[in-house]
């Protein structure tokens, strides 16, 4: 039996909307956040949980951290169900809405994990040697003093990430953990977030927009659109079936040369040379090469993947989200 | 436990740092005092009513000093259950209604008795028959000090079942302002309940905005005899009791149907 079971989870929202703007009257529409979603995680996994806006990611973390009912539909994490056993099954596990705060505004953040530390009775030497990990994985260390007003938003995330942790939860629900991050917290958590998850077992779903969070930490993925589940897998096999298209930067020696390039080849002119972008299925790369060649003697040329970013857009089109 | 006692002291350290608000607050309770009993005085010129002089000023003047335990709301609370960061502490191993209420508690505490001192020194200081007088004898001062106490428990549950209406209706102005209305009323802030007409009294100290404030304030002037005390202690543990236990009941209400809204 899998360590976090979902079964045909279901929830609907209503959303009173007004007939027109004008209008006194107003009509209430059903939304289906969640249709029938179930999915199985073992102990120890890390998983990528995407799709576009109101897909319904969020309120599956909130009924998988207790904080929600669902309407129907059975979920069991370890022998317990969220949202029945709320107050035993919250120690176990460490959440972060990357949208909200849980430190305290006014005082220093240290404080607010000292609180902490006594609400998931952490033991003292226990709560030090995991406060030092974590500040010095999250590059705290001199932020500890600063009340959480007086930070910008990047520290502000990294703060609220180490009091999220700090009770060593063995389940982690991500939600959107890299909100406004600079590149370096961004990497530096990644890495953090692969040793917990390598160092403590610790079970990670990690929702999140930014594919390349995805792609550096999680090998399945899960796609979820308008509440219902799309695929459950390996990225790396989502991304071949979308990943058809190469671009080409090229340049050469003499300005002059234009390559004769059949229909099914994009062409454009950029600076003193050309973008291209084809598909290796229809055009093979060697042909496209000879293609390139005649037209002169090339100085320099790259071949790359499609941005993961543009899969990702072109994976919800295709399946009409 | 510990966690709850943690809650308390840390919301306790963080009004401490609210000194300014503390000084405003003093010097609005002041001048809300000097006018009030400047008004008693004028009343008992033309026609002196049953109770002393020196009973109105001193109720006057504890009414003052504990504004801040009757009419203090946290914002942050407040703020919490607007913007959906109550899902925080919905993630907590922890009893959301006892949770917010030592939070209520150590604002209301901390506010109050930053202000009290100074104030009750100042009121002290003030020439007889405007400030405030000593305490009727020891054991009156001790019980009225027990009814304190007890008058904090309840008006920190009627807080929290504001707090927990809030949670349907998401907006507190509502239900604040009908709330602080019969508070200021019936608790005695306006006008000293001791002076409403008599067959008015007999209703309105049964009611538990009496048991805040005014209940402890006539055992301390000894308008309520020694003797009495118990019966008006066990009608204070008796409202509070009632107050925790819907609030229990309408958050762990809030708490199933719950929605956190947005991503």
């Amino acid at each position: 039996m899998s360590y976090i079971q979902v079964r045909d989870l279901c929830k609907r929202f209503y959303v009173r909307k007004k007939r027109s703007s004008e209008s006194f009257l107003r009509e209430k529409e059903t939304i289906q956040a969640l249709a029938d979603v179930s999915f199985d995680i073992d102990r120890g996994e890390l998983i990528g949980y995407i799709g576009p806006n109101g897909a319904g990611k969020s309120t599956t973390v909130k009924i998988l951290s207790g904080i929600m009912t669902p309407d129907s539909g059975e979920v069991r994490v370890g022998s317990q169900i969220p949202w029945k056993d709320r107050k035993s099954y919250v120690k176990h596990i460490g959440v972060v809405f990357g949208q909200r705060m849980q430190l305290w505004w006014d005082v220093p953040i240290l404080d607010s994990y000292s609180l902490l530390k006594d609400i998931y009775r952490i033991p003292e030497d226990a709560y030090r040697k995991r406060l030092s990990e974590l500040s010095e994985a999250l590059n705290l260390g001199d932020l500890l003093r600063t009340p959480l007003r007086q930070m910008s938003l990047g520290q502000r995330m990294r703060s609220e990430l180490c009091g999220s942790l700090l009770h060593r939860p063995e389940i982690l629900f991500l939600d959107e953990p890299t909100i406004g991050l600079d590149a370096v917290s961004k990497l530096a958590l990644r890495d953090f977030l692969k040793w917990e998850n390598q160092e403590h077992r610790t079970t990670i779903l990690l929702t999140t927009h930014d594919m390349e969070d995805i792609a550096a930490l999680c090998s399945r993925v899960m796609v979820l659109g308008h509440g219902r589940k799309l695929y459950d897998g390996q990225l790396q096999d989502l991304l071949r079936r979308y990943d058809r298209r190469r671009t080409v930067e090229i340049r050469y020696d003499r300005s002059g040369c234009i390559p004769v390039l059949p229909a099914s080849v994009t062409m454009q002119r950029e600076g003193d040379g050309f973008r291209l972008a084809y598909q290796p299925e229809t055009l093979p790369t060697a042909e496209l090469l000879a293609l390139l060649q005649q037209a002169g003697s090339i100085r320099e040329m790259t071949v790359q993947p499609q941005n993961i970013d543009y899969l990702i857009a072109e994976m919800y089109r295709e399946m009409g989200l | 436990m510990k966690a709850y006692l943690s809650v308390f002291r840390m919301r306790f350290r963080l009004e401490t740092h609210y000194r300014g608000a503390a000084l405003g607050g003093i010097a609005c309770q002041v001048f809300f005092g000097l006018i009030l009993v400047a008004l008693y005085r004028a009343l008992y010129a033309g026609k002196p009513q049953s109770m002393p002089l020196s009973h109105v000023t001193t109720y006057v003047w504890l009414q003052q000093a504990f504004f801040r335990m009757l009419l203090a709301s946290d914002a942050d609370l407040m703020d919490k259950i607007r913007s959906g960061g109550i899902a925080y502490d919905l993630c907590r191993p922890l009893h959301l209604y006892g949770f917010y209420y030592v939070r209520i508690m150590a604002q209301k505490l901390m506010g109050s008795l930053l202000r009290a001192g100074p104030m009750l020194l100042f009121a002290a200081l003030l020439p007889e028959g405007w400030g405030i007088a000593l305490p009727a004898s020891v054991p009156a001062l001790i019980l009225s000090l027990a009814a304190l106490t007890l008058g904090l428990c309840c008006i920190c549950a009627m807080e929290n079942l504001t707090m927990a209406f809030t949670m349907r209706t998401l907006d507190q102005r509502g239900i604040q302002a009908m709330m602080n209305l019969l508070m200021m009323i019936l608790s005695g802030n306006v006008l000293p309940l001791t002076l409403y007409p008599d067959s008015w009294q007999r209703i309105i100290t049964l009611l538990p905005y009496a048991q805040m404030l005014d209940a402890p304030i006539r055992l301390y002037t000894g308008e309520t005899a020694v003797p009495q005390a118990p019966a008006i202690l066990l009608l204070q543990a008796g409202w509070t009791l009632l107050l925790v236990g819907a609030g229990c009941l309408f958050w762990q209400r809030n708490q199933r149907r719950l929605i956190i809204q947005g991503g």
